[in-house]
């Protein structure tokens, strides 16, 4: 019964290959998570690293308030279930029980009460004293629940336990292990290639491919919000259809083109706001996906022809509760392979169809998914990452949605007609604009706000902790400000103000300083050696804390960390100027109107630092190592 | 033509089946009449020395035997061989077994290169080291020593491990793992997990390490030379065959009883563990 937490975890083998990249989770108690994905994904890499089975590369992990990166397995109070069962052969199904508790020297009656227990919960006291190899597959892994449950352990970690079970059992023990879910209260980490299991199992579903984390969410917005293509298409039978198309803003609506088809639907700009600006000029091509219930058989006519498009039906599968049609937006292609103009349509089934048949579909387009064709990224995302409006500047006033504010120092720019992206976290709630609040959305821990200025439609997030200042949902009135280090404004496709980046990168090396002290003790002034360990900047020792030390050394090795090139990363308000650290001196000072900021070069890097005075000239800084984060530059792993 | 391709099937069988015991009957013919010779003449009762002209012995009696134990040193020798062999595969077989474990279960950076290096050194007759061994052992003053022959023999038993460690190989890691989160240490896991399974291994092993020993003479007369109280039985014997006096006196129908006796314990050993001698052999090419 205890949180896990994974921090920048890498798996990285001797030959160098990531199995694992920069896994991050945090998994509260009592959580049921699956860990999902194709087999190489690196999902049994990562249990196996919770589990202590497998050495972390780089990372932090920690089993409630414990870090067990080099604990043994048996003091990290898991218990595991493995695919293959790992029932010793030669002992009881009772002393398979019973072991780990005999190992733990329990007293005799305690042992036996636990293992009766156990097995009266998963319904084997009848074979207690029968050999493994006399029972069968789902008896077998109720042993090794059995043996799992009886440790009490914090944290239950299962590796694809009903692999090895036919389907009829295996949904039958899919069952059962949610009731032992519920019944035990414990955090269970579960991994699994199949979809199905991941949806029915999971409160929270971690969707993996080739060592990285594509998505974390529960499993219903993993449906209904994957974050990029693969999430779409791994998640959800039948697959969900993906087409190649533009689309193409012009006023408020929006013209959706399939690519291989003649089709060509127009949706009002307000369904697709969320959509991600640069993907609507009609020239760069996205993938659209939608689900195959999204689209149904429809009589062209009542519907009006809006989003409708014709398909040539190629073949059909009844399932008896439903039939799936599969067909093709390109009227000349057949659709047995699959293809970008490939359509599967789920259906009742009460039309009769013929292969070769055109019939008209009405997609659901308020369901629609949309990803970059080249990153597979989605561009319609759950909180949108900008709001992308008109804008003029006249004489250092900046004017959008109806609203005029002047531009700071730092922000200036000549007049112009243009295109503004305003970041969703770059819009504050202590300014002097009034807007009105739509909607308020609550998700993975952020408030996704609409609200409308002068009328029109401006997205913005607030955090859990901004809570305080009053936003009262629907309805209310809020005054807004914009972070102006975070806009970008755009003029004929070139961008004439940029935003402060929001990490400052600059080379770094480990070293071992060796020093001479004087310590007195009991009286007398003894010379003592002392070895520190530090990180240099320049020429500038900053010594390291004794865990971001063995963080190092755990990442790297021993030789290898005081080799190995490495980059801090800082934000701009970790850095403070001060009389002693890294030399810098001040390219510019940037005034933001509320807050100011210095541009400052190092070496090679340009840094940037909070500082409310006007400073000229070099400067030093001090990087506050509480929140500086330390990766290795060749491999890009994160060690602090 | 058309004939030979209608010839049933089970004719053909039948020829190959006759061919194959043929050969086979040969083989084992000539494999057992040095055998069969060596009991028929441990029971011949008058002294005729190696050169008799026939098999059968004209007077059947068990004297030799009662030679053997009463009037040579051969019970002696026995009693060395028996004690040497007994503590060699007492000790080979732990160490074989521990360090097929290891290199089966454990990740270490000279594995691969410790694994070949065994392999290599494996190649190499025993015997090329002898010198070298004799004098090693003269400075230790183990010489004409029980306790140094031991130790020769214990000393490369690592190199066996290879059969071993196939065996450990089919016993699936996920047993280890389950084990090590159920607390075990790695010793636990050896003991009580590992070692309950390999039964059939461990059979081979005590069986390989008991035999080697019991039939060696090439160390044996090195190390023992001189000290007829210390000899083993393949030294003290082949010390009869060299003295032609002793074999004109009818020692040979003695050294037959002698090797009859010899070959006893170790027949009666695979006769018992036969089944999982077996098991232990193919158990571990499967993987090896």
């Amino acid at each position: 019964m205890a949180n896990v937490s994974l921090k920048h975890i890498y798996k990285v083998y001797p030959n160098g290959t990531k199995a694992v990249n920069d896994f991050n989770m945090e998994i509260q108690d009592k959580e049921f998570i699956v860990f999902v994905g194709p087999s190489g994904c690196g999902k049994s890499t990562t249990l196996r690293m919770i589990a202590g089975l497998e050495d972390i590369s780089a990372g932090e992990l920690k089993i409630g308030d414990l870090i067990v990166n080099d604990m043994e397995p048996k003091d990290r109070d898991i218990a595991m279930v493995f695919q293959n069962y790992a029932l010793y052969p030669h002992m009881t199904v009772y002393d398979n029980i019973a072991f780990g508790l005999k190992l733990r020297k329990l007293p005799k009656d305690e042992i036996h009460n636990k293992v009766v227990e156990a097995a009266e919960i998963l319904g084997i006291t009848d074979y207690l004293n029968k050999k493994p190899k006399e029972m069968s597959g789902g008896q077998r892994q109720r042993v090794a629940l059995g043996r799992a449950i009886v440790r009490e352990p914090k944290v239950m970690l299962l590796d694809e336990p009903l692999s090895n079970l036919d389907a009829k059992l295996r949904t039958q023990m899919r069952a059962e292990i949610s009731k032992l879910h519920t019944k035990l209260q414990t955090t269970f980490i579960y991994v699994t290639h199949d979809q199905v299991e991941a949806m029915t199992m999971g409160t929270r579903i971690v969707v993996m491919k080739d060592g990285f984390v594509q998505q974390i969410d529960t499993p219903k917005n993993l449906y209904n919000y994957p974050a990029n293509k693969f999430v779409a298409g791994f998640i959800g039978t039948p697959q969900m259809n993906f087409f190649e198309g533009t689309l193409l803003k012009t006023g408020e609506n929006v013209s959706i083109r399939f690519e291989g088809s003649e089709a060509e639907i127009t949706v009002p700009y307000s369904m697709l706001y969320k959509a991600k600006p640069a993907y609507l000029d009609g020239k760069t091509k996205v993938c659209i996906g939608l689900r195959p219930e999204d689209a149904s058989l429809t009589d062209e006519k009542a519907n009006g022809g809006n989003s409708v498009i014709k398909v040539k039906v190629s073949h059909k599968e009844e399932l008896g509760s439903e039939t799936l049609i599969y067909g093709d937006i390109n009227l000349e292609n057949d659709s047995y392979g699959e293809s970008s103009t490939r359509i599967i349509i789920k259906d009742s089934g009460e039309r009769e169809l013929q292969a070769g048949d055109v019939i008209n579909v009405a997609l659901n387009l308020n369901r629609v998914h949309l990803f970059d064709k080249e990153t597979e990224q989605c561009v319609l995302p759950r909180i949108p990452e900008y709001n992308y409006l008109d804008c003029e500047v006249k004489s250092g006033k900046l004017r959008f949605l109806g609203a005029e504010l002047d531009l700071p120092s730092a922000a200036q720019c000549p007049d112009l007609k243009g295109d503004l992206l305003i970041p969703t976290d770059a819009v504050t709630f202590d300014g002097n604009l009034k807007a009105e609040v739509v909607s308020r959305e609550h998700m993975c821990g952020v408030n996704l706000l609409s609200l409308t200025l002068n009328g029109k439609r401006l997205y913005a997030v607030s955090h859990d902790c901004d809570e305080g200042k009053a936003i009262d949902g629907a309805g209310s009135t809020v005054n807004i400000g914009i972070d102006f280090k975070k806009i970008t404004i755009i003029s004929d496709g070139e961008k004439v103000l940029t935003p402060m980046p929001a990490l400052n990168q600059f080379a770094c090396s480990f070293v071992k300083r060796k020093s001479v002290e004087e310590v007195e003790e009991s009286g007398k002034t003894k010379k003592k050696k002392r070895i520190r360990f530090g990180f240099t900047v320049g020429e500038n020792f900053f010594e390291a804390s004794e865990e971001n030390s063995q963080k190092i050394f755990a990442a790297l090795g021993i030789k290898k960390a005081f080799t190995t090139g490495l980059k801090m990363e800082c934000g701009a308000y970790d850095l403070t100027v001060s009389d002693s650290g890294i030399a810098a001196s001040v390219m510019e000072a940037l005034d933001y109107g509320s807050e100011k900021f210095l541009k400052c070069s190092v070496g090679e890097n340009v840094v940037y630092v909070k500082c409310s005075e006007d400073i000229s000239g070099d400067i030093r800084l001090l990087p506050d190592f509480g929140k500086v984060g330390v990766v290795e530059t060749q491999r890009e792993i994160k060690i602090i | 033509m058309e004939k030979r391709k209608f010839r049933s099937k089970k004719v053909s069988e039948r020829i190959t089946l006759a061919v194959i015991y043929t050969i086979l009957a040969i083989i084992s013919i000539v494999w057992l009449v040095p055998f069969f010779m060596l009991i028929i003449i441990s029971f011949r009762g008058e002294a005729v020395g190696m050169s008799a002209d026939y098999l059968f012995p004209k007077q059947w009696s068990f004297d030799n035997y009662i030679k053997l134990f009463t009037k040579t040193k051969f019970l002696t020798w026995y009693g060395n061989t028996l004690l040497v062999s007994a503590i060699v595969t007492v000790f080979q077989t732990i160490i074989v077994l521990m360090t097929s474990y290891a290199l089966s279960r454990m990740r270490f950076k000279l594995r691969k290169p410790l694994m070949n290096l065994m392999l290599i050194l494996g190649m190499f007759p025993g015997f090329l080291s002898m010198t070298a061994v004799y004098f090693v052992l003269k400075e230790i003053n183990l010489t004409q020593n029980l306790l140094g022959l031991m130790l020769v023999y214990t000393a490369s038993s690592a190199m066996q491990y290879y059969i071993c460690k196939g065996f450990f190989d089919t016993i699936p890691k996920s047993l280890d793992e389950a084990a090590r989160i159920d607390g075990a240490s790695r010793h636990t896991i050896f003991v009580k997990i590992i070692l309950p399974l390999a039964k059939p291994i461990i059979i081979y092993t005590i069986l390989t390490a008991f035999i080697a020993p019991w039939g060696e003479y090439m160390f044996s007369s090195f190390i023992m030379l001189g000290d007829t109280d210390k000899y083993t039985v393949a030294v003290g014997m082949k010390s009869w065959i060299d003295n032609a006096t002793l074999m004109s006196e009818g020692y040979f129908s003695i050294f037959c009883a002698a090797a009859v006796v010899v070959s006893i314990p170790i027949t009666a050993l695979f006769i018992w563990l036969q089944r999982y001698y077996v098991a232990g052999v193919t158990g571990g090419s499967v993987k090896g």
